[in-house]
């Protein structure tokens, strides 16, 4: 199969890209106006980083919780300048997200790429993977994202604002960022791979965030994509998703039932999409990656659209050479050590 | 002469506390009969008027950094002193680098670049700047510092007018934490001779206690090394239950 006719290669290439211009950015863009683009591009990338050309929507939305909404609600104090500048973030986010959809996270994402090229070297590498996850673990962390928006982005920096909780929980989010460390270590920046000994509580929210980090680098060679399923990003992307131009939709068939290939080549694991028989199966935990419809062995059932334009739909004759792609790219699996012994 | 954040008077706090529109009050040391300007991002000038060498900024309803300017001539000596000043308001859609290479005085230092969002100049890092004359780069010109702290040192632009500071660890007491410790200020300030003219100018601006105080990058990664055994605990335990299943 030609590379240029893989829509993962494709996504691997934008997503590279993507990486290039969100970490490296001010290079291209220059030193100051990294600033600007930052402030309308919210992706996993972040202001702690000195070549970036872009700024995570959750620092500002932390940040006008924490230090706008919360001070000024704790001295009686409400209008609606105070809400606007959260509007105007969200608003934001919004314009871009219309544009995108959850396609933020599965093309554009450095931390997302980062865990897919980690997941690459691991089948390079041989290593038994976890193609995917039991159902009950699957359901057991879908709520974590939830948690991590309400919690640590919403919750924690109003509560902080209003003096409840320490300085420490202002941006608690940004503290256990694995994508702040990530971003910065590849700017050449270790300054933000630290144990802070000022407080308690810093001292806590850093060694979560090492912890995470080492974690991930990790659990990626071997799982797919195991900080999205707890990205608080997902879980904004899936309060808005039904406003997004790019859509996922299905022509459920009676085949679909048997079938489950497309929920096999889901990195997130999302089981419905093969049992669901709505029109649009733009789930939750969706990245948009485009993987269920490359792996849709019908005609026309799968489709990755943006408004009315299929970009992707599925086909025979493309899930054929996609297939022998893939087998030739992941060769020969290592057999686990329990064949071996049954051996 | 140099610019110095004004003393902040008992019981007001750092201009206006929190409010980041409020007013902030600057002090020109040793500027007496100078001429004082505010240039905004779209560099628009605005005179401004000395009270005891005080000046108060008010918010210019732009965002982004303003240059506060003294300038003063006196016979053959023609002296500056510039400082970089943050503002809230509405986006101004310019650069702050169109600011920084305005040609605001004779002789210049150029920040190159001045901190920006999550930034700060901090002891024991290399600031760098750009030493200017007409507008062109002046070469193996002394620049020197000071800090409040106490240090003085000198150093030397290169050929293309570039001269790194090394911001001088020099804080008397270091608190944990970044809200235990307060800026302190440096000054930079060159001289240049022009045939029977002299030229002076400064540059000031505050400068932070680095974290790295209280930031330990090796037990940083330390901990990493620690979350990744965690995560080959984690998926060697996954592979066992799988294999006896």
């Amino acid at each position: 199969m030609p590379f240029w006719k893989n829509l993962s290669v494709i996504r691997k290439v934008v997503q590279l890209l993507a990486f290039l211009f969100l970490v490296y950015g001010s290079v291209f863009v220059g030193f100051y106006s990294a600033d600007k683009l930052s402030g309308a591009f919210p992706v996993l990338s972040c202001a702690y980083d000195a070549k970036t050309a872009d700024y995570c929507v959750l620092i500002p939305l932390q940040h006008q919780l924490g230090h706008r909404l919360g001070p000024a609600l704790s001295a009686g104090m409400f209008s609606l300048s105070l809400i606007l500048p959260i509007l105007t973030t969200l608003g934001t986010f919004l314009i871009l997200f219309v544009l995108l959809n959850k396609a933020f996270c599965g093309w554009l994402c450095p931390l997302g790429f980062f865990q897919e090229v980690l997941g690459m070297i691991g089948q390079k590498l041989r290593l038994n993977r976890t193609e995917s996850l039991d159902d009950k673990l699957v359901d057991r962390i879908r709520p974590a994202k939830w948690l991590m928006l309400g919690l640590l982005v919403v919750l924690l920096p109003l509560a902080s604002g209003l003096g409840f909780v320490g300085h420490e929980l202002g941006d608690p989010f940004c503290k256990i960022c694995p994508s702040r460390i990530l971003t910065s270590l590849f700017a050449g920046q270790l300054n933000q791979l630290y144990i802070d000994t000022s407080s308690t509580g810093y001292m806590i929210l850093s060694i979560i965030a090492d912890l995470l980090f080492g974690l991930i680098l990790v659990l990626s060679l071997t799982m797919r994509q195991p900080f999205c399923r707890i990205c608080p990003m997902l879980a904004l992307h899936a309060l808005f998703r039904k406003v997004g131009l790019v859509k996922l939709v299905k022509n459920y068939t009676s085949r679909c039932e048997k079938c489950g290939l497309c929920a096999k080549a889901c990195p997130m694991d999302i089981r419905e999409i093969h049992t669901s028989k709505e029109k649009d199966i733009l789930m939750p935990d969706c990245t948009l990656c485009g993987r269920c419809v490359e792996f849709c062995p019908d005609k026309g059932v799968m489709a990755l659209k943006y408004a009315v334009i299929p970009i992707k739909v599925s086909d025979p004759q493309y899930f054929k050479e996609r297939n022998k792609a893939q087998k030739r790219w992941e060769g020969k699996q290592k057999p686990s050590r329990r064949v071996k012994k049954d051996q | 002469m140099h610019w110095a954040p004004a003393p902040v008077e008992h019981g007001k706090g750092h201009g206006g506390g929190h409010n980041r529109n409020a007013a902030k009050a600057f002090v020109l040391i040793e500027g007496e009969r100078a001429s004082l300007a505010l240039i905004n991002p779209k560099l628009n000038e605005t005179a401004l008027s000395a009270e005891h060498n005080r000046v108060t900024i008010k918010a210019t309803g732009m965002d982004n950094y303003h240059a506060l300017v003294a300038l003063r001539s006196q016979d053959h000596l023609h002296e500056s002193a510039i400082r970089y000043h943050y503002m809230h308001g509405k986006p101004s859609g310019e650069s702050p680098s169109q600011l920084m290479a305005y040609e605001k005085s004779v002789l210049e230092i150029e920040p190159a670049p001045y901190a920006r969002e999550h930034w700060r100049y901090l002891s024991n890092t290399d600031a760098k700047f750009l030493l200017r004359f007409k507008g062109e780069p002046l070469a193996a010109a002394d620049v020197r510092l000071t800090t409040a702290n106490g240090t003085t040192s000198q150093f030397r632009s290169d050929a293309q007018g570039m001269v790194v500071i090394p911001l001088p660890e020099d804080f008397p007491t270091v608190r944990a934490g970044r809200m235990g410790n307060r800026a302190s200020e440096f000054i930079l300030s060159a001289e240049h001779l022009d045939g029977t003219q002299a030229f002076t100018t400064t540059l000031s601006a505050d400068y932070h206690v680095n974290p790295e105080h209280w930031q330990s990058t090796e037990l940083g990664l330390a901990v990493v090394g620690g979350g990744m055994l965690f995560g080959g605990l984690i998926t060697w335990r996954t592979r066992r239950r799988k294999e006896k299943k």
